[in-house]
């Protein structure tokens, strides 16, 4: 396998298992190596923008000339690289890749933003009138490892979403304060408990035996009592 | 994704009136579709570009999958089902209306464009970046990252071969990798994907 072969089958399934043929080129290709471990943050960051909404779509992005750069440092497709600069080039290319690691890798800075993004898009979950089946709600739980010691009809929608790479539970429960969005992160790992405002909507995250707790709500009241609540009727289950 | 595979859609529909007649609001199967219109319109809003064609399309899908129901041989296969339909949906309307007007296969131009504040921008200029990436490029992109298609799948919806999607799975990530500044990988590779 050349190195064109390699970077073929890491550019298009970055995730993928390699191959036994891949993985011995990886080991002896320290280029293809570290340009695997790029393509793989690459790809995360990849799967949390479809994540969310395609902002600004419907203006007609294709017609624009240009977009703001991710690194801030310009492309390097049009930089004709010279035996003068090379160690300039490659100081730069390792602070460039310094930076977009350490951004890929961060834990949680922007996690209630992503938050807010997702409950945004789903809206319309707020506007049931009727209980989620009892079953739908079990099962949507369960596929997280959890379970709720909470009345059923109270979770209005329950469904297994999509969120930075894992598949969540996404619920909405009916509070005194109005509909309150719940997400069971257990692959979000937070040191400690977060408020945050945004967008309109007030919300915490909380950390849990396995991962996290998020519960948004709108308007500006505290979520603080209904988290709570949360937390308590959150059973995480053995298997997990 | 595994599992049993579906039977296609079945033949086009030109025009739908709403709910599909005869569905009722408490049918499984249409509560089934409607637990996946989210992931639908999300799927359909990246395709399209457009939300409100996003909204369209969906709406559209799920009348012809509802039509279609008694293909979906199990309900663990109904999201790949529907998202199928989806795509199918927007490649007819993209057939019909030609709605992809401009050639973006040079990626994205970054020089002069001021440095980002910080990664909630990043994000944005990827979602930007991707947005403007060729449907060819980023059609099978957010089949894999989004729908969860093996290339397999992928190659079978499209009606290319494996080495042909992962071709274009690898330009589409080359072309923004370039936007972090990082070196694209040499592209030697033909058309066809051999390199």
């Amino acid at each position: 396998m050349n190195h064109n072969e390699a970077r073929l089958l890491i550019g298009a399934e970055p995730h993928a298992p390699p191959s036994a043929e891949l993985s011995e080129h990886l080991a002896n290709c320290r280029e293809c190596s570290r340009f695997q471990s790029e393509m793989v943050a690459l790809d995360a960051n990849i799967r949390r923008a479809l994540e969310g909404a395609p902002a600004g779509a419907a203006n007609a992005p294709a017609a624009t000339a240009s977009v703001t750069p991710i690194t801030g440092v310009r492309k390097a497709k049009k930089e004709k690289p010279t035996n003068v600069w090379s160690g300039w080039a490659l100081a730069a290319s390792v602070a460039v890749v310094s930076v977009f690691v350490i951004w890929a890798l961060r834990p949680s800075d922007t996690l209630a933003h992503e938050l807010v993004a997702h409950v945004e898009y789903e809206s319309d979950s707020w506007s049931r009138k009727q209980a989620a089946p009892p079953a739908a709600v079990t099962d949507t739980l369960a596929k997280a490892g959890v379970a709720l010691d909470m009345s059923s009809d109270k979770v209005m929608y329950a469904r297994t979403c999509l969120f930075r790479g894992h598949l969540v539970p996404h619920l909405v429960v009916s509070t005194l304060r109005g509909p309150v969005t719940v997400l069971v992160l257990p692959d979000e790992k937070v040191a400690h408990r977060t408020n945050f405002h945004e967008d309109g909507m007030t919300g915490v995250i909380a950390p849990a035996p396995h991962g996290s707790i998020a519960v948004l709500a709108l308007g500006s009241a505290s979520v603080d009592d209904v988290a709570a609540q949360v937390q308590q009727s959150v059973r995480w289950l053995p298997q997990h | 994704m595994g599992g049993t595979r579906n039977s296609g859609p079945e033949t086009p529909v030109s025009s739908y009136d709403g709910s599909p007649v005869g569905a009722a609001a408490g049918d499984p199967i249409v509560t089934l579709f409607e637990s996946m219109r989210p992931d639908l319109l999300r799927f359909a809003h990246w395709l399209a570009r457009d939300r409100a064609l996003a909204e369209d399309i969906v709406q559209e899908a799920l009348l012809r999958a509802w039509r279609s129901r008694d293909a979906l041989k199990e309900q663990a296969a109904a999201r790949a089902w529907l998202l199928t339909i989806v795509r199918r949906e927007h490649a007819r309307l993209y057939e019909r209306k030609r709605l992809e007007l401009v050639a973006l296969d040079d990626g994205v131009e970054l020089e002069g464009m001021p440095s980002p504040p910080g990664p909630d921008s990043e994000l944005d200029s990827l979602r930007g970046a991707i947005l403007k990436l060729p449907l060819e490029y980023r059609e099978p992109l957010i089949m894999q990252v989004l729908g969860g298609f093996s290339t397999a799948e992928i190659a079978q919806e499209l009606s290319l071969s494996s080495t042909a999607v992962l071709t274009r799975l690898f330009r589409a990530r080359n072309k923004l990798r370039s936007m972090y500044g990082l070196t694209p990988a040499p592209d030697d590779i033909d058309s066809e994907g051999a390199a």
